[in-house]
């Protein structure tokens, strides 16, 4: 069974008085355990994409399924819940929250769950922090870390809850091109390893080239699959 | 320690300069709630009481032809004499809850002095007491020169030390104790003159603001100035023939034609001052039994008489404690309005800046209710603590004046508690009011900033680039 499937998927908002078509008619199917990049320029859609992935945005026609699951039946508290188990997500500024270290900031999505004793969730978050190669950094606060061991400890905190798919919209635009490589490249290891199905944006022919298949969208349709 | 809570204590520390205006602000409010109830409550306990001890008793019993209340300055317009006062002292007499009680009038007249063989006309306001009952409810008024009416003296008039200035300021000249005077009154006959002496000098311990301008005269010269006089018993002779007569018209009038019942002499007749008192002021063993207590008297129609209680005897003194606890509570009001619409803004400044975090936290799994307790714990873990603060700050204050009380600047001081320091009667519940306040308005002003905080979806997360 594919892990995400989208069908006819459309999608228009309004920018004041003008309809924009984000999406016009997507179809796609993702399998688990792929490492797949979505490449399109800016306005191309493929943010929107990304965010029908993530159970954050709904379509305006077509269906998304998710893990089999059509997620369009699924009212907010269960997207919510949906979003903590099956899917993990890094962001382009990583987004950690700042009052956390980075122990507590890859630690928060296992907080989120409540099924785990402490013990459970410390042997789960020092298994990512290691994967990371965070282990000095334990007790630092986001804002004393470089860009690309932020976006470490948001590629670790994406990863403790064992989720079904990573999400990564365009993890690197923000990070130096030779940091930006090592992330990719962690990234692909930890797919070697995990299994967990990575789907990220980016406009970067380089990291395009990192992925182990590639999704362009242009105009909102998906013109190379 | 939960992550709400974790979150909320640091986002405090992080936002340090704008949450410790939050929190003076915070802290202050508990201070003006906790501080000022107990002030407020503190003077209107002192004002009671000395309102009671020392200005109108328990209540005021006062004719029911009166049209006025008692009033400390109803000299202008006399209440009428309360008619039949030996039952209504008898009634008060039979009450076990009475502990004292003082008739006694007010008005006005002249105190004629002379000086190098002229007649000076000094105008004086005045109560005129018995004086032991008097001293009885209220105390003994203190002079300073002189003595109290009625101690070891004839009576007279006591002057206060304000009136006495106001004499020298006027009419050039003061009077002294121990000094001779003719008391001229105003009656419906004409003036009535009464040869009387200043009995004493007094400077008033409480309510100065009355009682600079209330003097003292014996109840014996009130009566004499306004002719309440009559006769103390009839001749033995006519009083054995009207009881011999047994009410038969016929019989009483032939009386007259009787040479030994008939013919009086004056010389024998013993004369008996009249009560003129307008006013009875009455103190209870318990003041808790007032109300019955006016009950029952107000009950018995045939003593002819209305009651005021104390708060409405004391005219505007009362209501001046009333006010003050008002005023406070608008001012607390006030002071937690202000800092309920300032930390809401805070708050949706806070919402603002933390749209991203917000949209993270929600994309990777938290729900609306997460982001609503990381809201509520932030508003209820600073505004508590500032809270504390301010019970501390008003414990610390009550400590400081609980010895003394709180002396304030005299005027105010006067009107407020009768002059002197207000005692501090400290209590629990205005710390429980100081803690309830200010945690239900940090709720209430986290209700508009947590409702935009929860409409921010994960979306905000992913455009923040």
């Amino acid at each position: 069974m594919p892990v995400v499937e989208l069908k006819g998927v459309k999608k228009e908002y309004m920018l004041g008085s003008t309809k924009v078509e984000a999406l016009r008619g997507v179809d796609l199917t993702i399998e688990k355990g792929e490492f797949l990049a979505v490449a399109g320029p800016s306005g191309s859609g493929k943010s929107t994409m990304l965010n029908m992935f993530g159970c954050i945005d709904v379509p305006t026609s077509g269906t998304v399924r998710i893990d089999g699951t059509d997620v369009a039946g699924l009212d907010d508290r269960e997207l919510t819940r949906y979003r903590r188990e099956k899917i993990g997500f890094i962001f382009q500024s990583f987004n950690l929250v700042p009052v956390l270290d980075v122990y507590e900031n890859i630690e928060f999505p296992l907080l989120l769950k409540k099924s785990l004793s402490k013990k459970e969730r410390e042997k789960i978050v020092m298994r990512f922090v290691e994967e990371v190669g965070l282990s000095d950094r334990l007790r630092n606060k986001p804002s004393e870390l470089s860009g690309g061991q932020r976006q470490r400890v948001a590629i670790a905190r994406a990863l403790v809850s064992n989720p079904l798919i990573i999400l990564a919209d365009e993890p690197t635009a923000n990070l130096d091109s030779a940091t930006g490589t090592k992330i990719v490249e962690l990234m692909r290891q930890i797919n070697d390893i995990e299994k967990t199905t990575f789907i990220f944006s980016t406009h970067d022919a380089h990291i395009m080239s990192e992925a182990r298949r590639l999704v362009k969208i242009l105009d909102g349709k998906i013109v190379e699959a | 320690m939960p992550l709400t809570l974790k979150l909320a204590l640091r986002t405090i520390a992080r936002r340090k300069g704008r949450m410790a205006l939050i929190g003076a602000l915070v802290a202050f409010g508990t201070f003006l709630i906790v501080f000022g109830t107990i002030f407020a409550n503190s003077t209107s306990i002192a004002s009671k009481a000395a309102i009671i001890e020392k200005f109108t008793g328990d209540f005021i019993i006062y004719s029911d032809k009166s049209k006025e209340l008692p009033s400390p300055f109803a000299f202008q317009t006399p209440l009428p004499k309360i008619r039949d006062i030996e039952r209504v002292e008898a009634a008060l007499a039979a009450m076990p809850e009475v502990k004292a009680y003082a008739p006694y009038a007010q008005n006005y007249g002249i105190v004629q002095v002379e000086r190098e063989g002229r007649k000076v006309d000094l105008p004086i306001i005045y109560y005129a007491i018995e004086s032991a009952s008097y001293a009885s409810v209220f105390g003994e008024v203190k002079t300073y020169e002189g003595s109290y009416l009625g101690s070891g003296s004839a009576g007279g008039v006591m002057i206060s030390a304000f009136q006495n200035s106001e004499y020298e300021k006027n009419f050039g000249t003061k009077v002294r104790s121990g000094e001779s005077v003719t008391i001229l009154g105003v009656t419906e006959g004409g003036v009535n003159s009464v040869p009387s002496r200043i009995a004493g000098l007094f400077e008033p311990e409480r309510y100065s603001s009355v009682f600079n301008y209330i003097n003292f005269m014996d109840s014996q010269t009130f009566a004499s100035v306004y002719n309440y006089a009559g006769v103390a018993a009839l001749p033995a002779a006519l009083d054995a023939s009207l009881a011999a007569a047994e009410f038969d018209e016929d019989a009483i009038f032939a009386l007259a034609d009787d040479p030994g019942a008939g013919a009086i002499d004056l010389d024998l007749l013993e004369a008996e001052s009249l009560s003129g008192a307008t006013m009875i002021a009455v103190r209870l063993k318990d003041s808790g039994t007032a109300k019955d207590v006016i009950a029952r008297l107000e009950a018995d129609g045939s003593l002819g008489i209305k009651i005021a209680d104390w708060k409405e005897a004391s005219g505007f003194y009362a209501q001046i404690s009333a006010g003050l606890q008002a005023f406070i509570y608008f001012a607390t009001a006030l002071v937690f309005l202000v800092v309920a619409m300032i930390f809401m803004n805070t708050l949706i400044i806070n919402v603002t800046e933390r749209t991203a975090e917000i949209g993270t936290m929600r994309a990777i799994g938290a729900e609306r209710s997460f982001v609503r307790a990381v809201f509520v714990a932030e508003a209820l873990a600073l505004n508590l603590s500032a809270a504390l603060v301010g019970l501390i700050a008003s414990a610390i204050a009550l400590a400081a004046f609980s010895g003394g009380g709180i002396l304030l600047p005299d005027l105010i001081s006067q009107f407020l508690v009768g002059g002197g320091p207000i005692p501090i009667k400290a209590a629990a519940w205005p710390f429980v009011l100081g803690v309830l306040a200010v945690a239900v308005v940090s709720v209430l002003a986290t209700l508009y900033p947590v409702s935009v905080a929860t409409k921010i979806t994960p979306l905000k997360a992913m455009s923040d680039k």
